[in-house]
């Protein structure tokens, strides 16, 4: 392997980067548009869902029962008809959610009877059906509670911590993951097409006619995108901690070596499919459908991998953003350092090494295949 | 142990002679064989030239050459070692492929540099030499794609030469270039060769073809022929009678009568103001030619002057009558024709006056007035990069004039309409066909665009595929076929619907000899139809076949006529020299004459001389003060390509005010 080879393909690689403005504009502003969509747009935490009360006890007792389930900033009131169907403000898509509050809900409670109130949920979204289930149930105990209608002293009570994030901010979720996730989609595209696009032209043969070998080849175009692809990273981090305000917690050495490290295997990700396909339309898709599935379901980005049911759960192991997520969550929320997560450093280098043998496989001969 | 020392010596010796040895070369791609058993060797030092038409496997045969790509079978030596060990000493120049055209000249050089690890002393000594040896060290900056198409392949040659190969394998280098920068590209591959580079050429030019050492003739994979050119044109046997007359047309019919077996006349061919025929003998064969235009009228008049001069075949006779032995003579089969002839001869069809286009700052067109009528063959002329692109665009409303008015078909606005769309054919350089469908899939759609009538369509489509051969191949991918097969099947879909108004902007690019004939043939079949042709190409031998040409220069039109009067015009006279070395005569012309007044044909020399009685002399004594001996020397008559480039570069001289 000659290093003044590799250089000069880099060299050159760049020149042509540079020289598409239009191509250098996108490689910066396509992930910031993506930060700050995920990390503005996407919320786990469920807020102000819309709730239908009917009062037809309409006493100090049912009011103080919906100022309490109001008080939450879970639910919203949203105004229904007294002589309608509930029912019928969900089946319109005007409430998640309806409450009906019996005539003699006062009656019976002040009796020390059981009073029954019905709950309508619209369950096609299981996730909200949950959160409504759990608040109305915690609002009935709080309400019995404040009401002196249970003993206040619980034999039971528990002293939550929450330990790492203690604001629960949720953009601290989010944040770590959406740059995983850009800096593996935008570098592996960017290498992707640059591996394709000399083989589209036809300008592949002046390499092939030089005695370039395959691993300069590989390693010539692969560093050029990597140090853009570190550009593009510093970027996003920077962008990240003064819209965000992301802080590097605990100590930075995990993230400087595995940055590097990640993006590597991002861009061999590119160079791999770009040297298995023949035209900049098909890497592209195959390269962004291949991102999009993996990043969005096997990377615990959004659902913990902990949920992917099994075999699926095993290829969730061969996703190298799946690490390079549990690294930034690390650098950025957790804060524990190597003994943490030092098992992305090998799974990493791994893959990127698996990557390069499949890229390498394919242009060994440096040669037009018939 | 002396002996045997100086035995492997001398052994040495003739194995570094010998840069290429080719034995049995064969290449398959799935069922086809596209290479069926070469063998050829290249010595030390040598411009070796392969010809042969379209698909012959040429290109295939650069490929396993240059190490790109593995032959199935055969014993491929290059430099002593297989073609991938010793690809360091070879430098491969493809047509299309071998700039990245987003870089700069500086860029382009310095990646070709370190892929093969020039140093960066020698990097930067060879480019400064090889920029200036190509006349590209003016603009190092400047982006390879905005470049002419003639600079482009100067500076992939540069790119190849960085590393100071020993073996340049150059595929087609000079498709699409114009006549002027072929000529340079010529010379410095001259001066390489000079300098002792071996090298392997292809080209669709018979007349480069001329400037090889040695030649082989490849057909159908297999290699046909082998020698100089003038063994190559004495195995032919055959003479050439240059027959010129009024009555063109008339002469061609009565020749090309069947004679019999014992006729002399082997093969006629219609070059625009004369016609070529190939004879056995020079005697029997002219008194033939005489017999036979005496018996028919010409032109309704006997006994019309008719004008017979001897010559020796070109190239181009040698290749032509091998191909047609072979029997791979392209069919002519008569246009299917649905309309039915319109009376317009003698009507104007294009007309434009003072034509111009800006584009921004640059003025692209300037000035230009056409005129051409049904029937005609224009042929417009020019350098890469002189406007010709932009005219036609213009013509046929793609492009906006700056100023200027056209009539096209009597409309003189609203060029785009469909109505006069339907008329009019235009085939453009590049871009005509789609690469990813089928080639019947793009009949089909051309059909659809241009309107033919359902009924017709069949017959139309078969008509294409008959005339290019390619009958039963109709499900062929368009991108798989050789470039020159490609323009066949483009210009087919351009005249299905019948024109009435032809644009072909270099129909004939990369297209072998035979094959442009065949394009001429149906070009001429149209004009008989009444077509109006407007015709750009680089090949001035064929451009003979136009009625009316024009010659054009930085945007400006320079010189306008038919072929014979562009001819008559040209001041001065042409002198064919025949002497042994060319290269250092004409590099010695070089410096007492103007640059381009001087080129090798061959073994022969062509200067331009504007007084001739005085200039002569001293053309012999500066080549007698060299100690060159003379072997002949005497005038000729201009041929177009002459003409061209003594134009061209009078024009762009006076034009920068006459700089040298």
């Amino acid at each position: 392997m000659k290093l003044k080879r590799v250089w000069a393909q880099c060299v050159k690689e760049l020149s042509q980067f540079r020289r598409d403005r239009l191509t250098v504009a996108l490689a910066f502003l396509l992930p910031f548009a993506t930060l700050l969509i995920f990390g503005f747009a996407i919320r786990l935490e469920t807020k102000n869902i819309p709730l239908v009360i009917q009062d037809f006890d309409n006493s100090a007792f049912s009011r103080a029962y919906i100022e309490r389930l109001y008080g939450t900033n879970q639910l919203d009131p949203v105004r229904w008809f007294r002589d309608k169907l509930a029912q019928d403000s969900i089946n319109q898509g005007k409430a998640s959610a309806a409450v009906i509050i019996p005539p003699d809900f006062s009656r019976r409670l002040k009796e020390g009877k059981t009073s029954t109130i019905q709950v309508l949920i619209d369950g096609s979204d299981v996730a909200n059906a949950r959160v409504i289930k759990n608040s109305i149930r915690a609002t009935n105990t709080f309400f019995l509670k404040t009401e002196g209608l249970l003993p206040k002293q619980s034999l039971i009570t528990s002293r939550t911590r929450v330990w790492f994030n203690p604001g629960r901010q949720e953009s601290l979720y989010m944040v770590p993951g959406v740059l995983a996730i850009n800096l593996v989609l935008y570098p592996s595209i960017l290498a992707a097409i640059a591996m394709v696009r000399d083989k589209e032209e036809g300008t592949i043969v002046q390499v092939y006619a030089s005695s370039t070998s395959a691993t300069e080849l590989l390693l010539g175009k692969g560093l050029a995108y990597l140090s853009i692809a570190l550009s593009e990273a510093v970027f996003l981090m920077m962008a990240a901690a003064l819209i965000f305000g992301t802080r590097l917690a605990g100590d930075p050495t995990p993230l400087l070596v595995g940055t590097p490290l990640f993006l590597a295997t991002s861009v061999m990700i590119g160079l791999f499919v770009g040297a298995r396909s023949n035209s900049q339309s098909a890497a592209i898709q195959v390269v962004g459908a291949a991102n999009a599935l993996t990043t969005m379901l096997l990377s615990g980005f959004i659902y913990p991998i902990s949920n992917i049911p099994w075999p699926l759960s095993l290829l969730a192991n061969l996703v190298p953003v799946r690490y390079y997520i549990e690294l930034t969550r690390d650098s950025f929320v957790r804060g524990t350092g190597w003994p943490g997560i030092w098992f992305v450093f090998p799974a990493l280098a791994a893959l990127g090494l698996v990557l390069f043998w499949g890229a390498w496989q394919k242009l060994q001969r440096m040669q037009f295949s018939d | 142990m002396t002996s045997i020392a100086a035995h492997s010596s001398i052994a040495d010796v003739a194995a570094q002679d010998l840069i290429i040895r080719v034995r049995g070369l064969r290449k398959k791609y799935g069922t086809l064989e596209a290479v069926q058993g070469i063998d050829f060797e290249v010595q030390q030092g040598e411009v070796f030239g392969i010809i042969g038409p379209d698909g012959a496997g040429k290109t295939t045969t650069f490929q396993i050459l240059s190490g790109v790509m593995e032959a199935t079978g055969g014993d491929i030596q290059v430099l002593g070692k297989a073609p991938r060990d010793a690809r360091l000493g070879i430098g491969y120049l493809t047509q299309r492929f071998s700039l990245y055209l987003d870089l700069s000249l500086e860029e382009n050089l310095r990646y070709s540099a370190g892929l093969r690890e020039v140093p960066e002393d020698l990097f930067l000594e060879r480019s400064r030499k090889y920029l200036k040896l190509m006349d590209l060290d003016k603009f190092p900056k400047r982006l390879a794609g905005q470049l002419s198409g003639g600079m482009k392949q100067k500076l992939a040659l540069c790119c190849a030469l960085i590393a100071q190969p020993k073996v340049l394998l150059l595929d087609e280098p000079t498709t699409g270039v114009d006549p002027v920068s072929r000529r340079e590209f010529w010379d410095v591959l001259a001066t390489l060769a000079d300098e002792g580079v071996t090298m392997v050429v292809a080209t669709p030019y018979l007349d480069e073809a001329e400037r090889c050492d040695r030649i082989a003739l490849i057909y159908g994979g297999q290699l046909q022929q082998i020698g100089t050119p003038d063994q190559l044109r004495a195995g032919l046997g055959l003479h050439r009678l240059e027959v010129r007359t009024e009555a063109i047309e008339d002469a061609e019919r009565a020749l090309t009568t069947p004679q019999g077996t014992d006729s002399s006349i082997i093969d006629v061919q219609t070059f625009g103001d004369r016609l070529d025929v190939l004879v056995k003998d020079i005697q029997t064969g002219e008194a033939q030619i005489r017999l036979l235009l005496d018996k028919s009228p010409l032109d309704g008049q006997p006994g019309s002057p008719v004008h017979i001069s001897r010559t020796e075949p070109t190239l181009e006779n040698v290749f032509v009558t091998h191909l047609r032995q072979q029997g791979s003579d392209p069919p002519f089969i008569p246009f299917p024709r649905i309309y039915p002839r319109e009376n317009n001869q003698g009507e104007m069809a294009i007309y434009a006056q003072d034509l111009s286009k800006k584009f921004g700052d640059f003025q692209a067109v300037k000035d230009v007035d056409l005129e051409i009528h049904y029937g005609e063959i224009y042929g417009l002329l020019g350098a890469n990069g002189a406007g010709k692109t932009t005219t036609i665009k213009m013509l046929c409303g793609l492009l906006e004039r700056s100023a200027g008015a056209i009539i096209l078909a009597g409309q003189t606005s609203n060029l785009r309409s469909a109505e006069l769309r339907k008329r009019m054919g235009y085939m453009s350089q590049k871009f005509t066909l789609y690469d990813d469908l089928t080639i019947l899939q793009n009949l089909e759609f051309y059909c659809g665009v241009y309107g033919v009538p359902r009924h017709a369509r069949r017959a139309k489509i078969d008509w294409v595929l008959e005339t290019c051969g390619l009958t039963g191949q109709e499900n062929m991918l368009t991108g798989q076929l050789p470039g020159g097969w490609k323009q066949r099947v483009a210009f087919g879909a351009s005249v299905m619907h019948e024109p009435k108004i032809l644009f072909l902007d270099e129909p004939t690019s990369g297209v072998d000899p035979l094959a442009r004939r065949q394009f001429w043939r149906l070009i001429e079949d149209f004009a008989h139809n009444g077509t109006a042709v407007l015709v750009t190409t680089h090949y001035l031998e064929e451009a003979e076949h136009c009625h009316q040409m024009s010659f054009m220069a930085s945007g400006e039109t320079v010189a306008k006529g038919s072929p014979s009067q562009i001819k008559a015009q040209q001041p001065g006279q042409l002198i064919e020299v025949g002497l042994a070395e060319t290269q250092v005569a004409s590099n010695l012309l070089k410096t007492k004459f103007d640059p381009w007044r001087v080129s090798i044909f061959a073994d022969y020399l062509h200067v331009v001389l504007d007084r001739p009685d005085q200039q002569i002399s001293e053309l012999k004594s500066i080549l007698q003060a060299a100690a060159i001996e003379i072997r002949s020397i005497r005038t000729i008559p201009f041929s177009l390509e002459d003409a061209f480039i003594g134009t061209i570069s009078r024009a762009l001289e006076s034009q920068t005010g006459g700089a040298p």
